[in-house]
């Protein structure tokens, strides 16, 4: 017999997704769902990212950055500008020095840092603030400059005054109030005084040997992580010496947060979509399961599995296209009402493209999700028999005979296809995976992870179906009987207990660690948002100082939070593991900064400091050990048990010869982040020191604090990056907010598809609630037996879904850098939640079925 | 009970019952107004063609539908308007059912599913539910395979533990949907002599849906339904078992 022709089964599929328009609306809307899930929390998590890396940016004040302490050579600089010709990329230099400016009215000179911009090009992203507001053109050049405030504090001087700087004089036009890269900038200085190159070599102050630090800031005109890499990568290539940062770099705390956050995120939409794929499988199984009948009749007329399979697939695409539109236009909703919804709370607004490729993928991500995840059901058609029609719960009788190994492999050869069709859906996630992840890698990992943690699902969850068999056949009649009919329930033939065990442990289980790492992320950008970070620095204390400024700091109101003290010693590098300075091979670090770096001491770890490898000396340490940062540790190319060898500049004689205990990164945020050599305070116990102090005053009461320390404390310095670090956790609570409201809505898009997969059986139990009705049952008995089946159903699966939930966090939160702790209120209030929502959905579910007169289904018989 | 106590009051009294169901846009009327009364111990065969009615009105008996008009009053209660959980509770009380397609419990054993209209409506200890399931599966001749699935059991097994399943609690009235519609000739002799057997031993009332004339042939009072009307109401001799020797 031949095959239906196609048109006959496009006919016969869509008169039956007209006649039951309930049912399918129910298998669309699942689709949808988790294309809505995918799309939207895609779309906006790529939109959001974007608006963030632009803050980020304003942080470095372009795309790229490269500092270097001396001019670039005519052979760099050709290279240089050979590198970014004809490619739109624009370059303004930013040049920062020292140097000593005067008053006419004020009798001491001034140490104050200068920083020459060209004001047509500086910044690039971000703005200058200045007091009183005007453009920065207006206020710089032509003889004019902006200066911070300590500067007409300390000199006494107020805006319109004039100030000599080397051979010029200028005129004070503004109060540089915030510029956005004053994190990435030269820090140890006096008051800033912004002024142009031209201005800048009108003093004349610049000459070869000078110390005077030259960045570059580069504008790419398409700003992707792509074009920003190539860049960095001929930077570095042209200026060998300088060190060279991309926007993501710019802090510490931002990078960790993007680079952590673009993981998590990723992660969401992946888990979205398995979610999706979750509901679409649960949706389509339970639907051909009830066509059961229909396909037995058309079989028993005589119809080739071949001509069924045209009807169902047909069917299929149909529902995957349909639920694929209804999916996207629900994504493209949610892309608009999330940043309306977040904008408000979050001041910041994305900006949105929806672009006509996210909604083409978007619908073929559904229809390739549902055609896979249908596969299997699919070709369960094949196995249907006629009989069927003639005998209900018709059940293959167990096969009894031969060994349980040759009984396996029968099972494996028949279901051959099957494989093939899990197979299929493997590499059909992989592709989608890899393709819609921002990074690959996790993509892969994630689809064979998930594979792998599938597999072990299925083998827990029937082993936990069988062992609880085991029981229920051991105690069977002791067990209250609405218990025991509960727990039956659950071997129901055609109930996929071990099927649905396993999907519902899996969204449990993607759900508890998108739940787990957002806490821990959120908990980690909690430290680095915590509003009392130190956001002034103090230079140049002397050791009869530090009480008394300490003192002082203590009794302004403007502060808060204690003050952090960190002691700097001038020192130089001699040696290292042997190799002298001069004949160190550096990476990206100027030779001359070997003679100028800074020790400092600590008994204990500091502050926002964590150890990457190796390990921190207990308080009370005598030896000479060091911990480096890790940029450091990379440029010099030290380890763990290299030997470097630091002079003091007071003490030239007397080299420390330290032994590398550990490496260490900073949050940038602490006094000490500003420290990359730590040793233990003996060694160092001989030494002239100086204090650096960082202290947390009120963002736009700085001004109080400077005036104060300098009235008693003229010699200090005070670095103000108050608005700098506003900008910084602004940035920071965004992400975190946006990971967490993310991470929210994809839970809650889980639980829905969840929820809808157990709705999904209930027309299984439509016949047993009228058998049961006959025989005297009243609803809430039925209800109670179907709690008792719903919750079992929860518990099992909640608890193994979260036991691999946290066993992935541990793996997870590893990889991210971030610490693990088990959360027990977080993880008993999951596992109850669980069983509450299936009981919940499973009541809502059957409540139909419920209230149904028991005669109106008999009839149908 | 005497003749006349059994009079006054009839196990079953239907009254003036109709039913109408809409189909689609279109109303069909499935009972056009029957009544008749059904003696305590009586055992009436309702007959008639396929679609006449016969089914729906052994449903409405049941009360697992709610009549359009009339009433049905079972031992002096009238069930047609009670509430769905009062039905249900009268219903395990007053009636045990047996179904053509048997409708057994998959996941629970013969034994169990015996049992269970014991759990869902005694209070008694389950010591003397169980004793009665399995004497009564024992009467079924099927004490050995207590402990199979449903599955496991062929058709007229099934019914079998159906039937057990009905009587479990005593009911006063039996009712039956074509109990051996089902099953091969041999298999429903062996199920309607176990019906009738037992029926007798309980001194229940038996209404009996078939449109087997060979099943009716036991009955006491054939009623013809056609066109959801009672087209007769005949006492009837019964003829014996019908269990070839």
């Amino acid at each position: 017999m031949a095959a239906l022709p196609w048109p006959t089964a496009a006919r016969i599929a869509g008169r039956e997704l007209r006649n039951s328009r309930g049912k399918f609306l129910f298998v669309i809307l699942s689709v949808a769902i988790g294309v809505a899930a995918l799309t939207g929390v895609r779309g906006f998590s790529t939109a959001f990212r974007q608006t963030l890396l632009v803050r980020a940016r304003s942080i470095l004040a372009g795309d790229l950055g490269a500092r270097m302490f001396q001019q670039p050579t005519a052979a760099q600089q050709a290279k240089l500008d050979a590198a970014i010709a004809g490619k739109g990329i624009r370059v303004s230099p930013v040049t920062e020095m020292v140097a000593m400016s005067t008053a006419a009215n004020a009798l001491d000179p001034l140490l104050v840092g200068l920083k020459a911009i060209d004001i047509n090009e500086y910044p690039y992203y971000g703005s200058v603030t200045l007091q009183p507001a005007m453009p920065l053109q207006q206020a710089v050049g032509n003889g004019n400059v902006a200066v911070g405030d300590d500067l007409l504090i300390r000199l006494k001087l107020s805006v319109g005054d004039r100030i000599t700087i080397g051979d010029a004089t200028f005129a004070i036009k503004a109060v540089v109030a915030s510029e956005p890269d004053r994190l990435s900038g030269q820090f140890a200085a006096g008051p800033r005084v912004l002024l142009t190159q031209q201005e800048l070599a009108a003093t004349h102050l610049l000459a070869p040997g000078s110390r005077a630090s030259q960045r570059y800031l580069f504008k790419l005109p398409q700003s992707n992580d792509a074009a920003v890499a190539t860049l960095k990568s001929a930077v570095e290539d042209a200026l060998p010496e300088a060190q060279v940062t991309d926007y993501r770099e710019t802090n510490p705390a931002i990078t960790m947060a993007l680079d952590r956050s673009t993981s998590i995120l990723s992660l969401v939409s992946l888990v979205a979509l398995v979610l999706g794929a979750l509901g679409v499988a649960m949706a389509m199984r339970t639907h051909l399961l009830e066509r059961m009948d229909t396909i037995a009749i058309m079989k028993s007329l005589g119809a080739q599995s071949s001509s069924i399979l045209r009807i169902y697939s047909l069917q299929t695409v149909l529902l995957g296209l349909l639920g694929g539109i209804v999916g996207v236009v629900l994504g493209i909703g949610v892309q608009l009402v999330l940043p309306l919804l977040l904008g408000k709370l979050l001041g910041l607004s994305p900006e949105l493209h929806i672009a006509g490729g996210a909604i083409i993928v978007g619908l073929l991500t559904g229809l390739v999700i549902t055609v896979l995840f249908t596969l299997p059901p699919l070709l369960d058609i094949r196995g249907i028999r006629p009989i069927l029609i003639l005998r209900r719960n018709m059940e293959e009788p167990p096969a009894d005979a031969g060994a349980w190994w040759t009984r396996t492999v029968a099972k494996v050869r028949a279901s051959a296809a099957q494989v093939g069709a899990i197979a299929l859906i493997l590499l059909g996630l992989t592709l989608i995976a890899t393709t819609l992840s921002d990074s690959k890698l996790v993509g892969r990992i994630f689809t064979v992870g998930l594979f792998a943690v599938l597999l072990v699902l299925l083998a827990t969850a029937a082993l936990l179906l069988w062992a609880l068999r085991i029981f229920l056949a051991r105690t069977r009649l002791a067990l209250p009987s609405v218990l025991r009919h509960g727990l039956a329930n659950l071997y129901r033939p055609g109930n996929p207990s071990s099927a649905l065990l396993a999907a519902l442990g899996l969204g449990v289980m993607q759900i508890a660690i998108v739940l787990f790492l957002g806490q821990a992320f959120t908990k980690e950008l909690k430290i680095s948002t915590n509003p009392t970070l130190p956001n002034v620095f103090l230079i140049d204390i002397a050791s009869n100082e530090i009480d008394g400024v300490q003192k002082l700091l203590k009794q302004q109101p403007t502060v808060h939070g204690t003050a952090e003290f960190l002691p700097v010693i001038a020192s130089r590098i001699l040696s290292v593991d042997g190799t002298p300075a001069a004949k160190l091979k550096l990476k990206n670090f100027p030779q001359r900064m070997l003679q100028t770096i800074t020790l400092t001491w600590s008994d204990d770890l500091p502050a926002g400091t964590k150890v990457l490898s190796g390990k921190f000396w207990k308080p009370g340490e005598t030896r000479p050990q060091v911990a480096i940062g890790e940029m450091h540790a990379n440029r010099l190319g030290v380890h763990i048990g290299s030997h470097i060898v630091f002079a003091a500049a007071g003490d030239p004689d007397n080299p420390v010869d330290a032994v590398v205990s550990a490496i260490i990164r900073s949050d940038g945020q602490h006094a000490y982040s500003r420290a990359e050599f730590i040793l233990p305070p003996a060694p160092l116990a001989q030494l002239p020191v100086v204090w650096y102090g960082a202290v947390h005053s009120d963002p736009d009461r700085v001004g109080q604090l400077q005036r104060a320390l300098y009235a008693k404390y003229p010699t200090v310095t005070v670095i103000n990056v108050a608005q700098a670090m506003e900008t910084l956790r602004s940035v920071l609570l965004q992400v975190s907010l946006v990971v967490q409201f993310l991470a929210g809505f994809s839970i809650f898009a889980g639980l829905v598809i969840l929820a809808s997969a157990i709705a999904g059986t209930r027309y299984r139990r439509i016949r047993e609630v009228v058998v049961l009705k006959t025989l005297g049952a009243t609803r809430s008995r039925i209800a109670a037996i179907f709690s008792v089946e719903f919750a079992t159903l929860g518990l099992v699966a909640g608890l193994v879904g979260l036991l691999f939930a946290n066993a992935s966090s541990i793996l997870l939160l590893r990889k991210l850098d971030l610490d693990y702790h088990f959360m027990t209120l977080e993880n008993l209030l999951a596992l109850l939640g669980v069983a509450a929502l299936t009981v919940a959905t499973g009541w809502l579910a059957s409540f139909r079925v419920l209230g149904q007169k028991p005669l109106e289904v008999l009839r149908e018989d | 009970m005497t003749l006349s106590a059994s009079l006054s009051v009839p196990s079953i009294r239907v009254s003036s019952l109709t039913k109408t169901i809409r189909n689609g846009t279109r109303s069909v009327e499935i009972l056009r107004g029957i009544s008749f009364d059904v003696c305590p111990g009586e055992f009436v065969a309702i007959m008639g063609s396929s679609g006449s009615g016969k089914s729906t009105l052994l449903g409405l008996l049941a009360g697992l539908d709610s009549p359009t008009s009339g009433d049905v009053i079972l031992q002096g209660t009238s069930i047609s308007y009670l509430a769905e959980d009062k039905l249900a509770t009268l219903r395990g009380k007053l009636i045990g059912f047996v179904f053509q397609s048997y409708q057994l419990i998959p996941t629970l054993t013969a034994l169990e599913n015996v049992l269970l209209p014991f759990e869902l409506n005694s209070s008694a200890a389950q010591t003397e539910g169980l004793d009665r399931a399995r004497g009564l599966l024992a009467a079924v001749s099927l004490a050995d395979r207590a402990d199979h699935y449903p599955v496991q059991l062929s058709g007229g097994e099934q019914q079998r533990v159906a039937l057990a399943r009905a009587f479990i609690l005593r009911p006063p009235i039996i009712l039956a949907d074509e109990p051996t519609g089902n099953l091969d000739s041999k298999n429903g002799a062996q199920v309607m002599d176990l019906l009738l057997d037992l029926n007798r031993r309980e001194g229940t009332t038996l209404v009996l849906v078939t449109h087997d004339a060979a099943v009716a042939a036991n009955a006491s009072r054939i009623l013809t339904v056609r066109d959801g009307a009672l087209l007769s109401d005949l006492p009837h001799v019964p003829q014996g078992s019908m269990v070839t020797a």
